[in-house]
């Protein structure tokens, strides 16, 4: 079930009218977020939903059992256990082909044909949002950051919660489970705040859909391009991955507002960082702190920084599919991060790296910016060979294409799609709560962009974010 | 306390409902203003579904029927084809379901509907023709067709079909339901291809064929002098795509004047010039892969389903395949084998027998108006004899003659 569709509103109106209107006591409600989310998830795979709750069931008494452990030593183990479920889950249904493909392509170097059998499995949809949520419960118990909280439905709810459960933003524990524990009830603010989440999300996934086609061009044609196909398919696929996977999350945020919870930012104006570091400060905000918080400080931070990057991205590469291709975008990341940290430290570039002046802070972002698009290229070819290629073609002058669908007109409407949506994502930050507060243009504003939204979206369109 | 939270969940609601509905209001007027709606998008079909059921009503003669796509459309004449049987001896009622744009997908949602009209008036066609149109059903017309696919199932299921759908599959049943009930035909795919993003779908790049402007101007000036007499001559008919009083086909030769003949014939000559057709040609390559033929199992099955489901309303039934430009349509021999194994698949699941008509003395390639289509003049009026020649045998009663082909 997907936001931008009939069902959804179906659903969502359902919801809203049992949970809001017909239910009044907290453990009905509660009761209710947990079934309306597993049909939710249903909707998409419902032989999916044992696992879920099987990975919440395990994890919430995993947390008593390290939080009730007499010893370091039992705590370790629960954790591990925990981690090796969670791990294990994932590494199973996401991994295990990718590693034995891997292996056999590995062997046939050495002249060794090796057929090895692959489980074909279908990948549920989710999984390594709620794997990773969950993990992050049992962690923050063991590191003592929070008390296990006695409740299982609220776990397992809080966990299935369905705005988020799909595509996160991955949530801790102590930032969601209190709210399962409390059920708040929505202010109209909050939900007018919500409706115009859900509204700019609406919008960025229709500029998402529509900037897939110019990226598309690039690739999946498969043919020679041109300088300006290979510049607008980058810049319309950093323009779709955003509208897509920011899209996404701000109608999730706005869903869950509307009934009254609070879920954190999860993006902030990422193309507008001025550094590879501050580029993972504002995209994907909920994994990337994730990564850092449990995996770089994990290994120990910044003492042996240069491999505790390295292993955070190419990690972090690989959590978004189980391709090399996602493994070489990590690493690219890790060294573009990695260089960042060692230029600063040199006396030479520490004024650029410090300065504040308008025109070094145009010169870094653009940078970051440039960094980034190459990164995208790495991320979305379909393999290391074809991202080479198109590296290339984004370098090499080739004058204006004579006969093409991709010309001077889409790649000015592509750069205007990824100004745009970052100019809304301003107003909604700076300027959002001003605008929720003239009703006679924030209502017809809001059904205007809706009316827009359906009349040209696509709402069968999946969301690139659901296949991680 | 209790009360404040319901009253604000059911502001919540309202400002849901409403806003939606304002905002389908919208949605309707945009493409009400933008000509997208279901006449628009399917009008022919629409209009030859509504004379079906007038004709049922209205017409109780021998029913001829010839159903398939725009080639039957552009290549059969129903009236010419009632006064070469009436030549003959025989009297029947022939109409055209040929309907252009609609794979075998679509045709067998719509043959559904033809087929419960018929029971549901207690009828039985004497003669169905269903032609084949091997381009229709390959994969690269599947491809191209799946952005259209659920607006026009919205139009061709009916309301249970619909209801059916949102039981099976909750997601397309209810995008179906918006799409018909809300949108009138018009989805949002089809909004965004034709209208908003025209230049950011992929297509065929420019070929590089040359155009010749002489030709073109001539032809602007055919066009702009050939619809103003048409519709001076004709103007009951000027809003009908599918024309009741013509069967779903045009009007007869000798109902046109010479001076709008003399019109149709210049624009026929004038659309063969050799770059128009070279341009068609490498359309149907990319739109239908017609050189190739890689049929698509969906649409193959959805054509067998079809027959199985039509040939239950008609006393005879064939299925027919209408003539091939070869000068410009020429399939390798891999194509052929794949068309003739369809067609012998087509024959053993259906039980009906298949008649390929691509190669016929009758009609010469000279006689289309493009690299596919019969023209209406010459193409159609030879075709059309040529079938009622043909099918004379089955329509004209003789003492102890029957069905040659009973089903």
């Amino acid at each position: 079930m997907v936001f931008n569709t009939p069902i959804f509103f179906v659903f969502f109106v359902v919801f809203l009218l049992i949970y809001g209107l017909l239910l009044v006591q907290k453990r009905p409600r509660l009761y209710f977020i947990l079934v309306a989310s597993l049909v939710f998830y249903g909707a998409w795979n419902y032989r999916f939903i044992p696992l879920l709750v099987g990975s919440s069931v395990i994890d919430y008494y995993l947390a008593l059992a390290i939080a009730g452990a007499a010893t370091v030593q039992r705590k370790k183990i629960y954790l591990a256990l925990s981690v090796a479920m969670n791990l294990g889950v994932l590494g199973l249904f996401k991994y295990a082909d990718f590693a034995l493909e891997s292996a056999a392509s590995f062997l046939a170097l050495f002249g060794i044909e090796a057929t090895l059998p692959t489980l074909s499995w279908v990948l549920p949809v989710g999984i390594s949002f709620y794997t990773f949520q969950s993990m992050s419960y049992t962690i923050d118990v063991y590191r003592g950051d929070m008390q296990p909280r006695r409740g299982l439905v609220h776990f397992t709810s809080a966990l299935a919660f369905f705005p988020q459960l799909v595509a996160g933003p991955i949530l801790r524990a102590r930032q969601i489970l209190p709210q399962f524990h409390e059920l708040p009830v929505p202010t109209w603010e909050g939900a007018r705040h919500g409706f115009l989440l859900f509204t700019s999300g609406i919008v960025k996934k229709t500029f998402a859909d529509l900037l897939a086609a110019p990226a598309a061009v690039l690739f999946d044609a498969g043919g020679p391009v041109s300088l300006i196909e290979a510049w607008t398919g980058v810049l319309a696929f950093a323009g779709q991955i955003y509208g897509d996977f920011a899209g996404y999350t701000d109608m999730a945020i706005g869903a869950a507002l509307i009934i009254g919870f609070r879920i954190p930012r999860n993006f902030n104006l990422p193309y507008f960082a001025v550094s590879p570091v501050d580029f993972w400060r504002r995209w994907h905000i909920s994994l990337s702190t994730w990564l850092r918080d449990y995996l770089y400080i994990s290994l120990g931070g910044r003492n042996q920084r240069l491999r505790n990057v390295m292993i955070t991205m190419l990690l972090g590469g690989l959590w978004h599919g189980a391709a090399w291709t996602f493994v070489a975008w990590g690493f690219f990341h890790g060294i573009v991060i990695t260089a960042t940290h060692w230029l600063g430290s040199l006396r030479l570039f520490a004024g650029f790296a410090g300065s504040g002046s308008r025109v070094i802070t145009t010169l870094k972002w653009a940078m970051t910016f440039y960094l980034v698009l190459v990164g995208w290229v790495l991320f979305r070819a379909h393999s290391i060979e074809s991202a080479a290629g198109i590296v290339a073609n984004l370098h090499t002058f080739s004058g204006l294409p004579e006969a093409s669908v991709v010309d001077l007109r889409v790649a000015a409407v592509t750069v205007v799609a990824l100004i745009y949506m970052h100019f809304q994502d301003w107003f909604v930050i700076a300027r959002g709560e001003r605008f929720e507060q003239k009703p006679w243009l924030f209502w017809p504003m809001l059904v205007l962009l809706q009316a827009i939204c359906l009349l040209v979206g696509a709402p069968s369109s999946e969301f690139i974010y659901f296949q991680f | 306390m209790a009360s404040n939270q319901r009253r604000i969940f059911l502001r919540i609601i309202l400002a849901i409902l409403v806003g939606m509905g304002v905002a389908m209001g919208l949605v309707r007027g945009f493409t009400e203003a933008m000509g997208a709606n279901s006449q628009e998008i399917l009008g022919r079909v629409l209009e030859g579904q509504h004379g079906l059921k007038r004709l049922l009503a209205e017409d109780d003669g021998d029913l001829v029927m010839v159903y398939g796509s725009s080639m039957a459309d552009a290549g059969f004449g129903p009236r010419e084809f009632d006064q070469h049987i009436r030549d003959l001896g025989g009297d029947v009622s022939t109409w055209n379901f040929g309907f252009g744009g609609l794979n075998p997908m679509f045709q067998e949602f719509l043959a559904r509907r033809i087929v419960d009209d018929l029971n549901a008036n207690d009828r039985r066609l004497k003669l169905l023709l269903i032609e084949f149109n091997p381009f229709q059903a390959t994969k690269t017309r599947r491809n191209r067709a799946k952005a259209i696919e659920e607006p026009y199932m919205s139009l061709l299921l009916s309301g249970d079909e619909i209801a059916d759908r949102i039981l099976e599959d909750p997601a397309s049943g209810l995008r179906i339901a918006e799409i018909r009930y809300l949108r009138d035909g018009a989805s949002a795919e089809a909004i965004t291809t034709y209208l908003l993003a025209e230049p950011f779908q992929e297509g065929a790049a420019d070929p590089g064929i040359e155009e010749d402007e002489a030709v073109e101007a001539r032809l602007d000036e055919v066009i702009d002098a050939y619809f103003p007499k048409y519709e001076a001559e004709f103007p009951e008919f000027a809003d009908c795509d599918w024309c009741y009083d013509w069967k779903g086909g045009g009007p007869l030769r000798s109902e046109r004047s010479d001076e709008l003949i003399a019109l149709m014939e210049e624009y026929y000559a004038l659309v063969q010039a050799d770059y128009k057709m070279q341009l068609d040609r490498l359309n149907r390559i990319n739109t239908s892969g017609i050189i190739e033929l890689d049929f698509d199992e969906d649409l193959v099955v959805a054509f067998i389903e079809m027959v199985n489901a039509l040939k239950q309303i008609a006393d005879n039934t064939e299925i027919i395949l209408l003539p091939k430009n070869d000068d410009w349509i020429v399939n390798p021999p891999e194509a052929l084998a794949r068309l003739q194994r369809v067609l012998e698949r087509i024959e053993s699941e259906t039980g009906v027998r298949v008649r390929n008509f691509q190669k016929i003395d009758a009609v010469t390639n000279d006689m289309f108006g493009d690299t596919t289509h019969l023209n209406g003049l010459d193409g159609l009026e030879a075709f059309t004899k040529f079938l009622a020649d043909e099918y004379a045998h089955l329509l004209i009663d003789a003492p102890g003659d029957q069905s040659v082909l009973p089903n």
